[in-house]
């Protein structure tokens, strides 16, 4: 009976761990078929954690490698709110308004948040961080990123331009070629141990592909030349704006360029459009005489007239249609070189009368004006240039003198550059060559002709008028102490709202080369409405002979020495 | 018999489960060394990259070119103002090897034998007080 009785207890217990074990078996059979991929994404994000690895940008450079956009590591500031006392909140906003000069509501607001992740500030300086990590205020926390730094401030701010926090280009080369330099991310997955701290041991990882450096054929140097003595134009004669290119005229290689007004890169934050505007791309502009240089040559490469050629200049008063053209001082009769070195509108529309309007319009396309030179630079603009179709009456008294025509500096500096080369207009570009981390050269630009403008005979003889016009002319203070240089003074009216020419806003320019003989650099210089003074020969004159005096000089003792045997 | 023979299973079977533990803990363990070095390591090339930007700003062009030429009109030297170093011209170096190649031939030649002969003592460091 006892026997029994066991028997019976022990099958019943049997059967209930039969029972529960038919369940448990059934349970995991469940959770294995239905349950099974919910469960492992669930261990898998407790485990496990996706970093996005974020490429190296790379590096801007001048020709001669000395970096003009580098990354440097920065600090970003976290919070997290929902595991921050009371205490540590109010200790936070009233240090931190402090130290990162943040009002105490944007901190407030931040912190108020019901989140475990607000930032509170973006890529600080070092020393910020240093303070703020001294604190030791619970529920901070930091992020290091790379920020995008720029060694020399506001040079060449319009070339360099800018990266945003996310570290995309925004402006100049860094929004050009964004792709070039950013690279591509790359992403692991990490472990996490039971804090649900990284560990450096990883499951799965893609390496990301650092950006390549982008090698500019800015000079350092040279730049930093241009910016001085253009700041220094741009503040003595209180004009409105500024700007300078110097370009190798043999290569078309862009060796500065500069505009006023400017910014830091650095503190990009802050700026207007006006100031980010890179006027020597953009802007256009009525050129004034310094487009005299397209009739000259024109008429030289015609044969229609020679250097001693004489042409009455009216006395300064000349009737061209229903308009009545003036030369800033009166002349008489003017051979060719004189016109041009006396910058005499009234002999430059005669000479250009003799030509006739299609033969003006051919060479000023030829020269480059009117369209685009295709400048490795994003925002160039093609310039105006009306069809002979178009032109009025007076056009012939206005075109072959600079007026009724639209330029950019940059055009303007390649056109003097084909009379400097020999007559070749080549396409300026500013990308030297793009590199990977291991130096290899990925896209490497060769100087490229776009077209023959004029024959050697007609630049030689035109660059001898030009000489002419710094030695006799009106561009004597552009004259270069210790070489000889050529150009070409320009003064502009400018238009008022109205349409009306204004009688006290100009626009002040220079172009020119040095030294004659063997140009090494060709200079454009525009100042935009200088005060009191505001002539050509006057204003932009003494910019260009102060640039190319030190420039010439920088370039010539770079030449290696030779030591005879 | 048998039971031994489990029992010496269940330890080396045992043992391979500790070691295997063991090698999981030091991997553990290694990891979080490393990437506190890691972390000290990249720490201090952040503040040399910091301090090389904060070196290349100071001494920028901007920078030195700005103090400068605020206190003086700075402009670049004229050509006869510089003084270079530069290499010997190929035809100086040549010479050169072949004048050394001629101290060799001396050392190892047949010609007149160097000779040590004994030196006044006072024509070196002035009269010698006894």
């Amino acid at each position: 009976m006892h026997i029994n009785n066991y028997n019976r207890k022990l099958n019943a217990v049997f059967v209930v761990l039969l029972i529960f074990l038919i369940f448990c078996a059934a349970r995991l059979i469940y959770i294995q078929l239905f349950h099974s991929n919910y469960l492992a994404e669930i261990a898998n994000k407790q485990h496990n954690s996706y970093v996005e690895l974020e490429p190296r940008r790379g590096t801007i450079f001048d020709i001669n490698f000395k970096p003009q956009a580098v990354n440097v590591a920065a600090y970003s500031l976290y919070a997290s709110p929902n595991r921050m006392r009371d205490k540590d909140k109010e200790l936070a906003i009233a240090k931190l308004s402090e130290i990162l000069g943040l009002s105490r509501e944007y901190l407030n607001n931040r912190l108020s948040r019901n989140k475990y992740f607000v930032w509170l500030a973006r890529k600080m300086t070092d020393r910020q961080a240093e303070v703020i990590k001294g604190l030791n205020i619970k529920g901070l926390d930091f992020m290091k990123e790379s920020k995008r730094s720029y060694p020399n401030g506001y040079m060449a701010s319009h070339v360099v331009g800018f990266a945003g926090l996310d570290n995309n280009g925004l402006e100049g080369v860094e929004l050009r070629y964004d792709n070039y330099l950013k690279g591509q991310p790359g992403w692991a997955i990490f472990l996490r141990d039971a804090r649900q701290k990284q560990l450096d041991l990883y499951e799965k990882m893609v390496l990301p592909v650092d950006g390549y450096d982008v090698v500019l054929t800015i000079d350092e140097v040279i730049q930093y030349i241009a910016e001085r003595e253009l700041d220094k134009a741009f503040k003595k004669y209180r004009a409105q704006g500024a700007m300078i290119i110097v370009m190798d005229p043999h290569t078309g290689a862009i060796l500065a360029l500069a505009n006023r007004p400017t910014y830091d890169l650095n503190d990009h934050a802050s700026i207007n459009k006006d100031q980010m505007r890179d006027r020597a791309i953009c802007d256009l502009f009525e050129p004034g005489s310094v487009f005299k240089i397209v009739t000259a040559a024109a008429a030289l490469e015609g044969k229609k007239v020679v250097e001693e050629d004489k042409f009455f200049c009216e006395n300064g008063s000349y009737k061209v249609g229903s308009h009545i053209l003036h030369d800033h001082r009166a002349h008489g009769w003017l051979t060719f070189r004189e016109v041009i070195e006396q910058s005499s509108n009234i002999g430059t529309t005669k000479i250009a009368q003799k030509l006739g309007p299609q033969v003006i319009y051919n060479y000023a396309k030829l020269f480059g004006f009117g369209s685009k030179l295709g400048i490795d630079l994003s925002g160039e603009i093609n310039g105006s240039l009306k069809d002979p179709r178009f032109w009025s009456a007076t056009s012939i008294g206005a075109i072959p003198i600079g007026q009724e025509v639209g330029v950019t500096a940059l055009q303007l500096v390649a056109a003097i550059s084909v009379i400097a080369n020999g007559g070749q207009l080549m396409r300026p570009y500013i990308i030297e060559e793009i590199k990977d981390k291991y130096g290899e050269v990925i896209q490497k630009t060769q100087p490229a002709m776009i077209r023959k403008v004029i024959s050697l005979d007609t630049a030689l003889r035109v660059k001898k008028i030009l000489a002419g016009v710094v030695e006799n002319g009106t561009g004597k203070l552009a004259k270069v102490p210790g070489f000889t240089s050529a150009g070409k003074t320009g003064t502009a009216q400018k238009l008022e709202p109205n349409g009306a020419y204004s009688h006290n806003k100009f626009i002040a320019s220079f172009i020119g080369f040095a030294p004659v003989e063997d140009p090494l650099i060709s200079i454009v210089v525009i100042v935009d409405d200088p005060h009191p003074y505001y002539f050509g020969g006057v204003v932009s004159a003494p910019v260009f002979k102060n640039v190319a005096a030190d420039v010439l000089r920088y370039l010539n003792a770079r030449q290696p020495v030779k030591i005879g045997s | 018999m048998r039971l031994s023979k489990l029992l010496a299973g269940v330890g080396f079977v045992t043992l391979l489960c500790l070691l295997y533990v063991h090698q999981q803990t030091e991997i553990f363990r290694m990891a979080y060394v490393g990437q506190k070095k890691s972390i000290y390591f990249h720490e201090l090339l952040d503040k040399n990259a910091i301090l090389r930007y904060n070196i290349g700003k100071k001494v920028s062009l901007v920078s030195l070119g700005d103090k400068v030429s605020e206190n003086a009109g700075f402009q670049m030297p004229d050509a006869y103002r510089l003084v270079k170093m530069a290499n010997p011209p190929e035809d100086v170096v040549a010479q050169q090897q072949v004048s050394t190649e001629s101290v060799f031939a001396r050392v190892f030649g047949i010609k007149r034998q160097a000779e040590a002969k004994p030196l006044n003592p006072s024509i070196l460091f002035g009269a010698v007080k006894e």
